[in-house]
């Protein structure tokens, strides 16, 4: 078992975003997590990440508490993620903003970025290159000078996983990658996230295209009003009366 | 050459010189986003180390400057420790009031010498000439002592000014500088891509103190004497100045504003009691129509486009 979540709640002040929230993921799957709009699926991922705590509950991975863990820790200990509003280091460069992200597994201090040892740069050699790696896994010339934020929209929700995939992640959280993507783009996402997950990677998907959920995902957890109200293979769920009445709405009798 | 190398001209690109210093102190921490009005409190506390080092203790001043920045360093730790958790405008006003406190500190200890402040400490360009005498060396061709070493000490600042920038670029193009500019730009995206933000917004505090202290040092043995009068508000606001005139994106920004707000007051000699009000008008001027200061990335961009076209034709 990669990541469990057991009973996890969130409240801010009396709203109560999450009531008791438990799923596992296994190594290697991808799972998707959908609901409605404000179901309370991004306040799930900040609460895997560290972003804030669960009011109550308990999440690890494997087998380590990820309670109290800072952002950065959670990081350091193999999970990563994309965000729902992009948030990528707009005046950078793409090369650097993901080599951002390969911070946490480099070491070159101050001292050793000042003199430029032979270690820092062949560090700094080997980070460049898998940085250049990750950019056309996703699918961006890396020879551009303008900023990240200047890309084009698809290609900055790329350039985010690139991100996430630099710090090395065995497990990667992507919220709502296709968001704003058209048809074509989304296809080439969908061949992004199974190659991810031939990489070895564990994939937890937050997404509302529908088409892009049901064909990739392994197993589907789905989430309304801050409860969890089925899970199962995306064939099982398309056939749930409680998944259904969460989307559509209940038939008049 | 006496009209070139006039103390009054010498003495003004010794000022500007420091100032400089005191821009680039206020870039280190700005580059990862934090707003610090605490650089005039920190460069209080190394004029002051190595003015009671220097003048009390017999310290050697290339010693006594280092040590005031450490000292100043050592502070920002135990204050930026708790007041880097706040942000944006709690953290410029925390620090502002440490500034303050600072004043008032050594406005009231004894070891500082109270509102009289410390006099009598020996210039960098006397220690040097010294130096220069000893070796048999007063004069060179045409100059007289006083020229050669304030020439020297000019020398002096120049190579400080340009380890520092050399630092700084050193710094920006590598994990650390990195690690600042992400968090400059988006701080908790940055501590979700595996960031200590706390560490490098730390150590750019901690960095930004060593320098303004420094600076203090050496301004310390520019005038001779240094009171608390010279670090209050005013002091902090001119720092701030050089990074919102000159911009903050680029080192060279506040390099270029310390260079511009020192020279104008002077060729301005009739308008020099309205130094300050200049300056606030400045940063009013600056804020409303070219926030990012004079020279920005776009700017470096723009013209890197333009001169290149250029040479192409």
């Amino acid at each position: 078992m990669t990541l469990v979540l057991d009973q996890v709640s969130k409240s801010f002040g009396g709203l109560a975003a999450l009531s008791d929230v438990s799923f596992k993921v296994n190594d290697g799957e991808i799972i998707g997590i959908i609901g409605p709009n404000g179901a309370g699926k991004t306040t799930l991922f900040n609460l895997i990440t560290g972003i804030f705590p669960p009011t109550e509950g308990k999440i690890s991975y494997h087998g380590k508490n990820l309670l109290g863990l800072r952002p950065y820790k959670v990081t350091a200990l193999g999970l990563a993620r994309t965000f729902q509003n992009i948030r990528l280091f707009g005046h950078m460069s793409p090369l650097d903003n993901v080599m951002v992200g390969a911070h946490c597994r480099t070491k070159a201090g101050v001292w050793r970025g000042l003199w430029r040892t032979p270690a820092q740069r062949k560090e700094e050699k080997s980070t460049r290159e898998r940085a250049q790696a990750l950019l056309q896994l996703v699918g961006i010339e890396n020879d551009t000078d303008s900023p990240a934020g200047s890309l084009p929209y698809g290609q900055q929700r790329r350039l985010e996983i690139a991100r996430a995939l630099a710090t090395e992640p065995e497990l990667i959280l992507l919220d709502e990658p296709a968001a704003g993507m058209n048809e074509s783009e989304t296809e080439d996402l969908r061949l992004l996230i199974k190659k991810i997950q031939m990489m070895g990677k564990t994939v937890v998907l937050i997404e509302h295209d529908m088409n892009l959920v049901m064909n990739v995902c392994d197993r589907l957890v789905v989430i309304n009003f801050g409860q969890k109200i089925a899970e199962g293979t995306p064939a099982e769920i398309q056939k749930n009366p409680l998944v259904i009445e969460a989307y559509l709405g209940r038939e008049e009798a | 050459m006496d009209i070139i190398l006039n103390q009054y001209y010498l003495q003004i690109v010794i000022f500007v010189l420091v100032n400089a210093i005191l821009g680039v102190s206020i870039y280190m921490t700005l580059s990862t986003g934090q707003l610090s009005l605490g650089n005039a409190g920190f460069m209080s506390i190394g004029a002051y180390t190595c003015a009671i080092l220097t003048v009390k203790a017999g310290f050697p001043v290339y010693l006594a400057v280092p040590i005031g920045g450490a000292a100043a360093s050592f502070i920002s730790l135990i204050i930026g420790y708790p007041a880097l958790r706040l942000t944006g405008i709690y953290l410029a006003i925390a620090t502002l009031g440490f500034g303050e406190v600072v004043r008032v500190i050594i406005l009231n200890l004894k070891i500082t010498n109270g509102a009289l402040g410390i006099s009598g400490i020996p210039t960098l360009g006397t220690k040097i000439s010294k130096m220069l005498s000893s070796f048999g060396l007063s004069r060179f061709g045409g100059l007289t002592a006083q020229q050669t070493s304030n020439l020297l000490v000019l020398v002096v600042l120049i190579f400080i000014l340009a380890f520092l920038v050399f630092f700084c670029t050193r710094l920006n193009r590598s994990r650390v500088g990195r690690a600042f500019a992400s968090i400059k730009a988006d701080e908790s995206a940055a501590e979700a891509m595996g960031i200590n933000t706390t560490y490098y917004k730390l150590l750019a505090f901690a960095l930004g103190a060593f320098i303004a202290g420094m600076a203090g040092g050496l301004s310390a043995h520019l005038t001779f004497f240094i009171g608390p009068k010279d670090f209050a508000y005013h002091r902090t606001v001119e720092i701030l100045s050089f990074a919102v005139l000159g911009g903050s994106d680029l080192i060279i920004g506040p390099i270029v504003g310390a260079l511009l707000l020192t020279m104008l007051p002077e060729l301005l000699r009739s308008a020099s009691e309205y130094r300050l009000m200049i300056y606030g008008a400045l940063m009013v001027i600056m804020m409303a129509f070219r926030p990012q200061g004079l020279i920005s990335e776009e700017t470096v961009r723009f013209w890197k486009r333009k001169l290149g076209r250029r040479i192409k034709q």
